[in-house]
């Protein structure tokens, strides 16, 4: 059987054909990356950027909420039975169940030298993110936080 | 089969395929997500999560949770006999949200199987698009006209919409500007003292109204200052003088 004379040299001396291979090996690395990444992105294609976790600047704890002190509107975006049972004194109910009835009278308490403290529930903390978030893109509103820990936090720090 | 590495290889492979399973009760979820497209105008969207025990033994549900107190999920029953189907319905209330939204339902049985995960993935249809839905006037400010901007959905065409204010010291002005977009100027007519308005909007061809607001700012408490000059010139108060008692 004849023996090719580059038989068993593996790429010595073969420059181009090493970097072809290793060039192919990249583009299938690549592809196959892409997979994955093509697939995330056709499944949370719905997901919007606000659904990402948002930044630190917009999150305030309570100590430095409270030493605002009254330059602070504090907002309370639990469902109504649970602000109506307890919540952070002076607070204002807004959530999106009733978003169109009750942004108004929060607006007719704001005014531009305030900041703003939105906060919910550890159990469902979602609500406070999405009502700054349309605090801030619907009503542009600046100085809009969302309190770390929620209401439970909140508690916590009082006693 | 002969080699018994190779047999229990296969069984390995199968086990983590799903394909086959030891003796044990398990749900089988025919979907954990699911997409709703409720119409406009639509209170609720439910979602139908259907299940199967494809095991030996009952299934009980130990708790089912979900992400938001806007959503309720509820079991047909609390105990699911083997080779019995039935589904968990959650009812996903929309209240004032609009556009994509994701709920979650966490189910936990009494089976070895961790906590299963099932999601409304629920896209609400946006009939108009208002930006900003507030703007102000500073109490030194001008009072010139605000814009807001109006745009409707392109699935739900809006040949005109009609504005009314609550308050009759702002005036407003509508402008089609292209299909579906509108510009609403807003002015209030004195600055004088703080006020404010609520703005309704309605779609010519929907019951469904809108609000926007606005609002003419109180000029902002300017704390006392002190001179710190007039610190200079303080005359010092005398000591009360006591007055002279009679010596008897």
């Amino acid at each position: 059987m004849a023996r090719r004379p580059d038989a068993g040299a593996g790429y010595a001396g073969r420059p181009a054909a090493v970097t072809s291979h290793f060039l192919r090996q990249a583009l299938l690395l690549a592809a196959l990356a892409f997979v994955p990444a093509i697939g995330q992105a056709i499944y949370f294609r719905e997901r919007v950027s606000w659904q990402s976790p948002i930044p630190p600047s917009e999150m305030v704890t309570v100590r430095q909420a409270r030493a605002w002190g009254a330059d602070v509107i504090w907002v309370d975006a639990r469902p109504e039975e649970d602000f109506t049972h307890d919540h952070v004194p002076g607070a204002i109910l807004l959530n999106e169940d009733r978003w169109n009835e009750l942004l108004p009278p929060f607006l007719a308490t704001w005014s531009p030298e305030k900041k703003v403290v939105v906060y919910c529930s550890t159990q469902s903390c979602n609500l406070a993110l999405e009502v700054a978030r349309r605090l801030r893109n619907e009503a542009q509103l600046k100085d809009v936080y969302v309190l770390q820990g929620g209401w439970e936090e909140w508690l916590k720090q009082k006693k | 089969m002969k080699n018994p590495k190779l047999s229990l290889f296969i069984v390995s492979g199968l086990l983590a395929l799903g394909l086959i399973s030891p003796a044990s009760a398990a749900l089988k979820w025919e979907q954990t997500t699911l997409d709703l497209y409720p119409a406009v105008g639509d209170k609720d969207a439910v979602g139908h999560f259907k299940y199967q025990n494809t095991g030996d033994k009952p299934v009980r549900f130990k708790s089912v949770r979900t992400s938001c107190g806007c959503t309720v999920a509820q079991t047909q029953k609390d105990v699911v006999p083997p080779g019995e189907k039935g589904e968990i319905t959650a009812t996903f209330h929309i209240g004032d949200r609009t556009g994509a939204q994701m709920k979650t339902v966490i189910v936990e049985t009494d089976d070895s199987a961790p906590s299963v995960t099932l999601t409304l993935k629920a896209t609400i249809p946006q009939l108009l698009e208002i930006k900003p839905t507030f703007v102000f006037w500073q109490a030194n400010e001008s009072p010139t006209a605000k814009t807001v901007n109006v745009t409707a959905s392109k699935d739900f065409p809006v040949p005109q919409i009609k504005v009314t204010s609550s308050n009759p010291d702002f005036q407003t002005k509508v402008e089609k500007v292209g299909k579906g977009e509108f510009k609403i100027d807003i002015q209030p007519k004195t600055m004088t003292k703080p006020s404010s308005t609520a703005l309704t909007i309605q779609p010519e061809n929907s019951s469904k109204v809108f609000n926007v607001s606005a609002s003419v700012m109180a000029a902002p408490v300017v704390p006392a200052v002190v001179n710190p000059a007039a610190t200079w010139h303080v005359v010092p108060t005398p000591a009360p003088v006591t007055p002279a008692v009679p010596q008897p």
